[in-house]
């Protein structure tokens, strides 16, 4: 347990207000839309109408006249300056602006320049492009069908396969599998869709022609990284780019690639001298930017007559759209979702994933998610329910026959992860006892007499997130540590700088807090600064749950820095040897001898106004936090839904969320994170779908299509912790902000398929709309 | 997106008079709303404009109206027509067949259309489109007729007007929910 620091200093485990809400309530916040540069003009992108066509040429003469219009770039352009095509973030390349052709709809074909963003707009609608088209694919399942059409022709390798990739023992598991008295499969789609934040991306290039400095505004939840991208990819000295991402609306990494528009406001500054302003609309960033998940899956469990898992076996097709655009660390191409062996223990699993090609938005990007987690803990909750299903056995007796047992951790699983630290049975007993579940069964029988549609569905989920230590993790070839530099001031206050960057987690908050609780002084006294590239230290910045297990693990070892050295100038101060002195949050005293006290705030001063001879002045650290290990935070959550026959709607009745992620910072985060990311995950499960139809035009592409849930369609969430810390990180947390929304899509499904069970249904792939269930019950005689 | 229509009208005119009025694209248009023909380039191609609002959106073609087939003795026509939306956001194609049938003094025509939309009409409207046909067609049925009737009269020299963009949505929307299913 970590030792609870008063009210007013407020470290580890006190819900302290936000700090960054003032402003953010009161309208003060400062996005990227907010920047506004004397001189500064407006760029807006042409897009394609068709998902894949030649383009037979780009008139840009008409547009140009316009007055007010300063310039048009086509991908022609770009290509002098060998910039019409950048690599993604995943071995693949994608196009800046179109050449030769285009290969989805909203695809970036010419960038307008103009003196105001309605001109600019204007402008974009005169340029005559001429498309030739071609046939389009949009089923990743025929996208190695020798009829279709290839679609990347700048590639060497003719074919829209872009990867196999495999894991386990195949061998072993094909063996378990024939000797398995029962065998239980679903086939899963997770559908694709898009993480939608309320601000969309855009930027702000600014580069000086006199200081040959470029500042970019950017929407970014990697400033390091970009600006490290931008000088490999752009030729721009690195000392010479400075990327600031002020106040971000909202990530859930949809702003960890690099897109087109920032490339084209780059290019556009650089060319006129004058700072260039892009921002998206709602429907360029659902149509045209990194989408999430569109994973096609087949799960398999082998298992005994009694309900032990024997093995695993997966076989996935992934969906990457027009360019591998995926975010995610260099080494797995289908991120970290060989954790979908769960929380479960069996010797054998084998998972194999193939990338493909198709003519829709590149991705696919980590939607709060730590890299295909979401897809795999979805995947294995659904197939454990199948199995119950299968074996007549309630799914909270099977999870708890299988769970892995709390004294095999650390866990090797069959895929090869260490779990940190796990104590899976008691967070599902929590979950069902507070929901009621033996009454809500009992229920659930009678009104099944009656005719009455009601379900429960658990979810047992198992996270990995915190990514990650440097021998396994790099994106783009940067190791996935993060950073923390502290200064603490003469006058015992003190700032903090990051190399992550907060979008709305409650940072600036959190941060100070563990300063607070590692050196006792007020968290209220730390300022954190985070997201400008000239100020803060390196680092990677802020999706896959990481900040807490890796910049928070940095800024713990940061303060102990400090400490240490605290300590020293104590010993000076109170004329005694370091060995003589005890430590409680905020003050050194001598052992034994209470009243021979300094604080922290009389140790800053004397830093820099009476330090030792010999050492040096000042009172700051810094420090580059390397995880041993990944973190693995837990929890259940269990549904209960009724079904409305007459509509098919479905009504969350309740819903109860059992999260474990060690230990906490501030608990009201905590709960601010698992209920945005619970919201988000009912989204998921009954509303959102980025579809196309034949001919590639998107059928989700703006709010009309792509709902958003609303105060109105969110049930009450009711939250509830244990407590397992994680036994290499410095202060044992693990990280939330994903958990909700990896866990919550399998509580919700299987929650509307326990109720439809009886009637033979095994599994209803996402979005589960009314009109889904109604059909359902339909063909099931429910309803005539 | 595709769409197949399939439409059925009677006019109480004799059916070398319809004909005489439908082998005409120029006529046609007259009666298409939003529609027109701009020039003809032969004896079978014709370049001509639509205009088509779905709510919010505005989507005006340019392109070119060809007769595939004529088939006089049969009263049967095809026609195959391809745009461009002027502000670069889509394209639409349609090819059409025509028949006409006597029955008894009035004339009936039945017309298949095979129509592919690319761009945002495609996107925005995707849930629409077939009751905005419903409209577009019933609208030109009264036209049709009209056209017809006055025929001898004057020759037509105006073109037909794009309905607006809320009566069009507010009638797509009451058919959707008036719809039987």
């Amino acid at each position: 347990m970590i030792a609870k620091t008063s009210a007013e200093v407020g470290g580890m485990g006190h819900s302290l207000k936000r700090k960054e809400d003032l402003r953010f309530i009161r309208g003060k916040g400062n996005y990227v839309d907010d920047v506004n540069l004397p001189n500064m003009v407006y760029g807006h992108l042409v897009r394609s109408p068709y998902a894949h066509a030649r383009l037979k040429s780009i008139n840009i003469e008409k547009a140009k006249a316009l007055p007010g219009v300063l310039a048009v770039i086509t991908g022609e352009d770009l290509a002098k300056a060998n910039l019409a095509w950048m690599p993604t973030l995943f071995f693949d390349k994608q196009m800046v602006l179109a050449t030769g052709k285009v290969l989805f709809q909203s695809q970036e074909v010419a960038f307008v320049v103009a003196e105001d963003r309605y001109t600019a707009a204007d402008a974009a609608e005169l340029v005559d492009v001429e498309y030739e088209e071609l046939p389009v694919l949009v089923d990743p399942h025929k996208s190695l069908d020798p009829s279709s059409p290839i679609l990347r022709d700048d590639r060497e390798q003719k074919s829209n396969h872009i990867f196999h990739w495999e894991v386990g023992d195949k061998q072993a598991t094909d063996k378990a599998f024939q000797g398995a008295d029962v065998k239980a499969r679903v086939d899963a789609v997770f559908q694709r869709c898009h993480p939608a934040p309320l601000e969309t991306c855009g930027c702000v290039a600014d580069h000086n022609p006199a200081t040959g400095r470029l500042t970019i505004y950017l929407t970014s939840q990697a400033p390091h990284a970009h600006r490290t991208l931008f000088a490999l990819v752009g030729g721009i000295p690195e000392n010479n780019i400075r990327v600031i991402s002020p106040d971000i609306g909202g990530g859930f990494g949809n702003k960890v690639p690099i897109y087109p528009g920032y490339v084209c406001a780059v290019v556009a500054s650089l060319t006129l001298g004058r700072p260039v302003k892009w921002i998206e609309s709602r429907s360029e960033n659902l149509q045209s930017t990194g989408f999430a998940r569109d994973y096609h899956m087949t799960a398999e469990l082998a298992a005994s007559k009694d309900g032990k898992i024997q093995a695993l076996r997966v076989k996935t097709l992934a969906d990457h759209g027009a360019f591998n655009a995926a975010a995610q660390p260099t080494k797995f191409p289908a991120g970290l979702f060989s954790v979908c062996t769960g929380a479960y223990d069996y010797p054998s699993a084998f998972c194999e994933v193939d990338g493909v090609y198709t003519n829709k938005a590149p991705g696919g990007i980590a939607y709060r998610c730590s890299f295909r987690v979401t897809e795999a803990a979805y995947l294995i909750e659904r197939a454990v329910d199948v199995l119950a299903q299968e074996l007549k056995i309630d799914p909270a007796d099977l999870r708890r026959k299988n769970f892995i047992a709390p004294s095999k951790f650390p866990y090797k699983s069959a895929l090869g992860w260490t779990y940190d630290s796990g104590n899976y049975e008691p967070a599902m007993k929590l979950a069902l006892d507070k929901v009621g579940y033996a009454e809500l069964r009992k229920e659930q029988e009678e009104k099944r007499q009656k005719g009455e549609l009601m379900g429960i569905g658990i979810s047992s989920f198992v996270e990995i997130v915190g990514a990650g230590p440097s021998h396994t993790f790099d994106i783009a070839g940067i190791k996935m540590f993060d950073s923390c530099e502290i200064r603490i001031h003469p006058t015992g206050k003190g700032i903090c700088r990051m190399g992550t960057k907060s979008q709305g987690q409650g940072h600036e908050t959190t941060y100070a807090q563990i300063v607070a609780q590692e050196l006792g002084i007020p968290a209220a006294d730390i300022t954190v600064e985070e997201g400008d590239t000239d100020t803060a230290p390196y680092g990677l910045g802020t999706y896959a749950s990481r900040s807490t297990p890796v910049s928070g693990a940095a800024t713990a070892m940061a303060a102990r820095k400090i400490r240490e050295k605290a300590k020293k100038i104590a010993a000076h101060l109170l004329e005694c040897s370091e060995a003589d002195l005890e430590w409680e949050p905020g003050k050194f005293f001598v052992k034994g001898t209470p009243s021979k006290t300094k604080t922290i705030q009389e140790i800053a001063f004397a830093a820099y106004t009476n330090h030792p001879q010999g050492m040096e002045a000042g009172l700051e650290a810094v420090d580059y936090y390397d995880p041993p290990n990944l973190t693995f935070p837990f929890g259940t959550y269990v549904c209960v839904v009724d079904i409305d026959k007459g509509t098919g709607e479905v009504k969350v009745r309740r819903f109860v969320a059992v999260d474990d992620c060690g230990n906490i910072i501030n608990p009201m985060i905590v709960d601010g994170q698992v209920h945005g990311g619970l919201t988000e995950g009912l989204g998921i499960a009954f509303m959102q779908l980025i579809d196309y139809d034949e001919n590639g035009n998107v059928q989700g592409g703006s709010f009309m299509d792509y709902l958003l849930p609303t105060a109105v369609e969110t049930p009450h969430w009711e939250t509830d912790k244990t407590c397992t810390p994680s036994p290499h990180h410095p202060f044992g947390a693990k990280g939330v902000g994903e958990s909700p929304n990896v866990g919550s899509p399998a509580a919700f499904v299987n929650a509307v398929v326990d109720a439809l069970s009886h009637l033979g249904v095994k599994h209803i792939d996402m979005p589960i709309t009314p009109w889904k269930v109604w059909t359902i019950l339909k063909e099931k005689g429910v309803v005539s | 997106m595709a769409l197949r229509i399939e439409k059925t009208l009677k006019v109480n005119e004799p059916i070398e008079k319809v004909w005489a009025f439908l082998s005409d694209p120029r006529k046609v248009a007259t009666c298409v709303p939003g529609a027109k023909i701009t020039e003809q380039i032969d004896e079978k191609t014709y370049k001509g404009s639509i205009s088509v609002k779905v709510g919010p959106i505005v989507t005006d073609y340019k392109g070119e109206i060809q007769i595939v087939r004529l088939d006089a003795a049969n009263h049967e026509i095809e026609l195959l027509g391809k745009g461009q939306d002027v502000r670069g956001r889509g394209s639409a194609a349609m090819n059409m067949t025509g028949k006409l049938r006597s029955d008894d003094r009035m004339t009936e025509m039945t017309s298949v259309s095979e129509v592919n939309v690319v761009g945002i009409l495609a996107q925005m409207g995707a849930r629409v489109i077939t009751e905005v046909s419903n409209i577009m067609f019933g609208e030109f049925t009264k036209n049709f007729q009209a056209k017809l009737q006055h025929e001898d009269e004057a020759p037509s020299s105006g073109e037909g007007k794009p309905i607006s963009a809320t009566s069009l949505a507010w009638e797509a929307g009451k058919r959707l929910f008036h719809r039987d299913s």
